[in-house]
C-alpha cells in the first residue's frame, strides 16, 4: 500500500470506527476512538542499545573502527547490500574464521519492504530501564528510578482499561530478572496500577533450568479438583478485603489462571522433549526469548505481546560480539514474523509488529578492544538518542520510508499512542494526559 | 564460713502479676506484605516442617519473581511441593474425620489467628458438602490466598 492509498484507506476506517461502538467484557458500552487497524500488536525492543551506524546506516566498520567496509547485517529486516569483507558478524562454522559465516536471510522480503521504515527516530534516554519505559509508556520518564515500576502507565494498562482486555490478552517476555525488567508489565500509577498490569514471564528463568527444577514438577489438576480451590480462596479473600489498589502483582481470574498453567505443564514437557521451535541459529537468551514469546503467541493470541532483547549491550566491552548479536537479533526478528504468518493462522495477517530498539550508542568509541582490536562503545551522547523504528502488518503502508538524518522523524514516546492507534484507544491514551506531550501515533507521522 | 554467710543473700523473687496470654495475629493487624523470600520459607517450613536450603530458596525466589502473577507462581510451586510427596499434611479421612478442629489448625498454621464463627461454620459446610475439597486444596487455598501474603 502507498502512502495515497494509506491515508485514503485510514480515512474511511476511522470515519467508520467512530460511529461503531462495542461493549467491553464488563458489559459497559463504549466508543472506540478509531477502528483497529490490526486485532494483534507485537512490539519487539530491539535488543540492548543499538547504534545507528551499525543499524540504517549500514555502516558496519566503516563508521566505527576506521576500517573499509559498510554493509547491512540486518538483512531481514533491511534493505541493503551486505559486507564483502572483515566478515565478523556471522556464527563460526567449523575450522573456519570466527564469526565468518553470516546467518541466511529467513524472510523472502525484508520487513522494510513489508512495512514502513522510520530512519531517523529519537529516543529521550541513552539509558536502557528509561528507553524501556519509554517504549512501554510513550513517557519520557525523565523521573524513572531504577527498582521502581514505571512512574506513568504502560500499554498494558491502557488497552485492559479502555479497551477491557483480560490479563491473558497483555503479555511482556522478558530476557531477564534483570535490570529490573520484570517491573515493566504495570505502572503504579493511581488511576491504572497492577489491577490493569499484563502478564510477565522472564523466559529464560521460567522456563530455563531454575524454573525447570523448582516448577516443572506440579501436579495436573482437574477443573473439578480446582473449582473447591479457587471457591474456597475466593471466600478467604474476600474476608480479607484487599483492594485492587493493593494488589501485589497482576491478577489473572481463575480461568486464565488454570489455562497458563495447564500451558506452562505442557512447555516444561516439550522443553524436554526439545519439541518447542527456536530461531535456528542460538543467540544464548535472546534467542530463548524470542522462541518463548512465539509460544506464548501460539497460545493466548495475545491483543499484546512486548518481547525485549538486550545481548546487543555487550557492546561496551566487545564490538564484534555487538556485531554478531545485532545480526543474531535480526534473525530471531525475521524468525519471529516468520512464525507468527506461517504457524499461528489466527494471527497471520491480522497483526502488526513494531521494532525499535530503547536507545542508540555513543558517536566515539571507549578504550577498550576485542579480539579484532575492534574499540567497544557505550551510550551516553547524543548519537546514543538516534533510533529507528519499523513496522509492518495490516494496514501499514509497504516500502514507505518516513525521515532522514537531515529530518528526523519520530520519538520512542510514539510506540504506544502507536499501538493504541492499532488496537483503536487512540484517543483515549492521547486524551489520558500522561504521554510525552510530543508523542504522536507513527500513522499520524506518515 | 563467717565471710560465705556473709556473702550469701536471699535471692528476691520478683512477681508483675502478668496473666498467660495466648498470641495470635488479627487480621486487620496485617498490612505489611511478605516478600518472596519471606513467603517461600514461611510456606516451605508449614509444609516440611524444616527449613529450606539457602540455594534453594534463592533459586525458588529468582522463579517466582520471573512470574509477573504472583498467585500464578505460588499455585504452580504448592503443587509442585505437594507433588514431592514428603509435605505434612494431614489425610482428607483426618480432614473430615475431625472437621472443626482441622479448620481451627488450618486458620492457625496459615493465619496464625483463630477463626471467626463465621468462616468456621463457612468451611465447615463447604468441606462437608465438597467431596472434591481434599486437604491439598484447603491448603493450597490457604496458601495463595491473599492474607497469607500479609502479616
Amino acid at each position: 500500500m502507498k502512502r495515497k492509498e494509506f491515508i485514503q484507506k485510514a480515512g474511511l476506517l476511522a470515519a467508520g470506527g467512530v460511529a461503531a461502538p462495542y461493549i467491553l467484557p464488563g458489559g459497559r458500552l463504549f466508543a472506540r476512538s478509531n477502528t483497529p487497524l490490526a486485532d494483534h500488536v507485537v512490539l519487539v525492543m530491539f535488543a540492548g542499545g543499538v547504534r545507528q551506524q551499525e543499524a540504517v546506516l549500514q555502516r558496519y566498520l566503516d563508521d566505527s573502527q576506521g576500517v573499509n567496509s559498510a554493509g547491512n547485517i540486518m538483512y531481514n529486516l533491511l534493505e541493503g547490500a551486505v559486507p564483502v569483507s572483515k566478515i565478523a558478524y556471522g556464527t563460526t562454522a567449523a575450522g573456519g574464521t570466527a564469526g565468518g559465516q553470516p546467518i541466511p536471510r529467513l524472510l523472502s522480503q525484508t520487513l522494510q519492504k513489508q512495512g514502513t521504515l522510520f530512519r531517523e527516530m529519537r529516543a529521550q534516554s541513552a539509558g536502557h530501564y528509561v528507553g524501556l519505559n519509554t517504549l512501554i509508556t510513550g513517557n519520557p520518564g525523565t523521573a524513572q528510578g531504577l527498582k521502581a515500576r514505571p512512574n506513568f502507565p504502560t500499554i498494558f494498562e491502557y488497552l485492559r482499561k479502555h479497551a477491557g482486555y483480560q490479563a491473558s490478552d497483555c503479555w511482556f517476555i522478558g530476557n531477564t530478572i534483570g535490570n529490573s525488567t520484570p517491573l515493566l508489565n504495570s505502572s503504579e500509577h493511581e488511576s491504572y496500577g497492577l489491577q490493569y498490569g499484563g502478564n510477565f514471564f522472564a523466559a529464560p528463568l521460567t522456563f530455563g533450568s531454575a524454573g525447570k527444577d523448582v516448577l516443572s514438577n506440579a501436579k495436573p489438576y482437574s477443573d473439578e479438583e480446582l473449582a473447591p480451590m479457587y471457591a474456597m480462596k475466593n471466600f478467604l479473600d474476600q474476608n480479607f478485603g484487599l483492594n485492587p489498589e493493593q494488589f501485589l502483582s497482576v491478577r489473572n481470574n481463575p480461568e486464565e489462571r488454570t489455562r497458563i498453567k495447564e500451558w506452562m505443564r505442557d512447555v516444561y514437557i516439550r522443553l524436554a522433549n526439545g519439541q518447542i521451535p527456536f530461531p535456528p541459529v542460538n543467540g544464548g537468551g535472546d534467542s530463548f526469548n524470542i522462541g518463548m514469546a512465539a509460544e506464548v503467541l501460539r497460545a493466548f493470541k495475545p491483543k499484546v505481546l512486548v518481547v525485549n532483547m538486550s545481548a546487543v549491550d555487550g557492546c561496551h566491552s566487545n564490538f564484534t560480539g555487538y556485531l554478531q548479536s545485532l545480526h543474531r537479533a535480526d534473525h530471531a526478528t525475521g524468525w519471529l514474523w516468520d512464525q507468527i504468518q506461517r504457524n499461528i493462522p489466527e494471527m497471520s495477517g491480522k497483526t502488526m509488529l513494531i521494532v525499535a530498539p530503547e536507545c542508540g550508542r555513543n558517536l566515539k568509541p571507549n578504550p577498550i578492544q576485542d579480539e579484532n582490536d575492534w574499540y567497544a562503545y557505550d551510550h551516553s551522547d547524543p548519537n546514543a538518542l538516534r533510533v529507528w523504528g519499523l513496522m509492518a502488518g495490516p494496514n501499514v503502508p509497504q516500502d514507505l520510508v518516513v525521515g532522514s538524518e537531515t529530518s528526523p522523524s519520530g520519538r520512542l514516546t510514539d510506540i504506544v499512542p502507536t499501538i493504541a492507534h492499532a488496537l483503536g484507544i487512540k484517543d483515549e491514551v492521547m486524551n489520558a494526559g500522561l504521554l510525552d506531550p510530543l508523542a504522536r501515533s507513527l500513522f499520524d507521522r506518515i | 564460713m563467717m565471710l560465705l554467710a556473709a556473702a550469701c543473700t536471699k535471692k528476691e523473687r520478683i512477681s508483675y502479676g502478668l496473666l498467660d496470654q495466648e498470641l495470635y495475629e488479627d487480621k486487620t493487624l496485617k498490612t505489611k506484605n511478605k516478600n518472596e523470600s519471606e513467603y517461600i520459607s514461611i510456606l516451605y517450613t508449614n509444609l516440611y516442617q524444616k527449613p529450606i536450603s539457602p540455594n534453594e530458596l534463592y533459586k525458588t525466589q529468582n522463579v517466582v519473581y520471573s512470574i509477573g502473577d504472583r498467585t500464578l507462581a505460588y499455585e504452580m510451586l504448592l503443587s509442585n511441593y505437594f507433588n514431592q510427596g514428603t509435605v505434612q499434611i494431614p489425610s482428607n479421612n483426618n480432614m473430615r474425620g475431625r472437621l472443626d478442629s482441622f479448620v481451627l489448625d488450618t486458620y492457625k498454621r496459615f493465619y496464625l489467628r483463630y477463626p471467626s464463627e463465621a468462616e468456621k461454620t463457612w468451611f465447615r459446610n463447604y468441606i462437608q458438602a465438597n467431596p472434591d475439597a481434599s486437604v491439598e486444596m484447603v491448603y493450597t487455598a490457604f496458601a495463595a490466598s491473599d492474607e497469607y501474603s500479609f502479616y
